[in-house]
């Protein structure tokens, strides 16, 4: 009976000052927790693909490189004017480093770097660039299209909002 | 009790008045707000959009900017200095491609540098389906400057900034 009364009380509670300021707390911390912590994103496109798909879901982990710069083979987000819209995108270089792809695969500083996230043929040529300072370059997973019609490159490091969550 | 009735009446006269003062004068931020939301109406198209609708809103297009604009695209064919005609020549060319457009602007950060002008950093993002059945979806940053021409605020100039620089 007593069990009765309290998950009748769970679902339809009282509506006492106490748990308004209750659900008052839970609202603001909810509001600041996915506006500046945690915010929702929808993926659109397919430029992630295979990692991540056309209207999938996910979370911007903003503290992510509160403490750490991004590191190769990170996916972050990048920001344009704000966080409204902002690209998926996997960094591939970091400042100072030469960026180059030669039929599809990746070189850094000369180097070929293996990418097991890329499984899609791809058969770019891009000739050498280097990566500005305080910046860092970014590619899509995806690969299998005209180089042109991607859109990928360097970009401050100020831009990137933080890492998908999952 | 009867306090906190009162309390309550005049907050609610307080709240009314409030929104009356806002809607009836607004701030100089909300018309240039309300001029990038005609922009954005005006170029949208819907796959069912009639004829005098589409030269209504051509005409609203042109209206919205100064006797010169500068514009600044990665596309050169795109860039250079048009006057209201012109740019609504290039809309209704532009609008012609496609079978239906959304264009949007979030993010909007409004500066006033200088009497009578003001500096907005945005993002647009446009999408829609091309005539031959291919979808297009861009988003870009751009940098925007209006100029007050008596009570309306005019766009005198639109510049793309390059998130990533391939």
């Amino acid at each position: 009976m007593v069990f009765h009364q309290r998950f009748r009380q769970f679902l339809f509670p009282s509506i006492t000052p106490g748990f308004l300021i209750r659900v008052l707390c839970v609202g603001v911390f909810a509001y600041f927790f996915f506006a500046y912590v945690c915010t929702p994103l929808r993926i659109k496109g397919s430029s992630m693909e295979p990692t991540y798909h056309d209207g999938g879901f996910n979370f911007c982990w903003r503290p992510g490189y509160l403490f750490s710069k991004p590191k190769r083979h990170d996916v972050v987000a990048v920001r344009f004017a704000g966080r409204r819209v902002m690209l998926l995108k996997r960094v591939v270089a970091l400042e100072g480093e030469q960026v180059e792809f030669i039929e599809g695969r990746l070189f850094v500083n000369g180097k070929e770097v293996a990418e097991s996230y890329v499984r899609y043929p791809c058969h770019w040529n891009l000739p050498p660039r280097l990566v500005e300072k305080g910046s860092v370059y970014v590619v899509g997973d995806n690969r299998d299209m005209p180089i042109e019609h991607h859109y990928f490159g360097q970009t401050s490091a100020k831009r990137i909002e933080g890492t998908p969550l999952w | 009790m009867v306090k906190v009735k009162y309390i309550f009446v005049a907050a609610l006269i307080v709240a009314v008045g409030g929104i009356a003062v806002s809607y009836l004068f607004p701030s100089e931020e909300k018309k240039i707000k309300k001029q990038f939301a005609l922009l954005s109406e005006s170029v949208s198209k819907d796959s069912d959009e009639s004829p005098f609708g589409m030269v209504q809103k051509l005409r609203r297009v042109g209206s919205l900017f100064s006797e010169k604009c500068e514009v600044k695209t990665y596309l050169e064919s795109l860039s250079g200095s048009y006057s209201p005609d012109e740019i609504s020549a290039y809309a209704s060319h532009g609008r012609a491609l496609f079978s239906s457009l959304r264009l949007r602007f979030s993010d909007l950060k409004i500066e006033f540098s200088e009497m009578e002008t003001a500096k907005v950093t945005l993002t647009a993002r446009l999408t829609g389906r091309l005539t031959n059945g291919e979808n297009v979806d861009e988003s870009h940053e751009m940098e925007s400057v209006l100029s007050k021409a008596g009570k309306k605020w005019l766009f005198t100039s639109f510049v793309m900034v390059e998130v990533l620089k391939k």
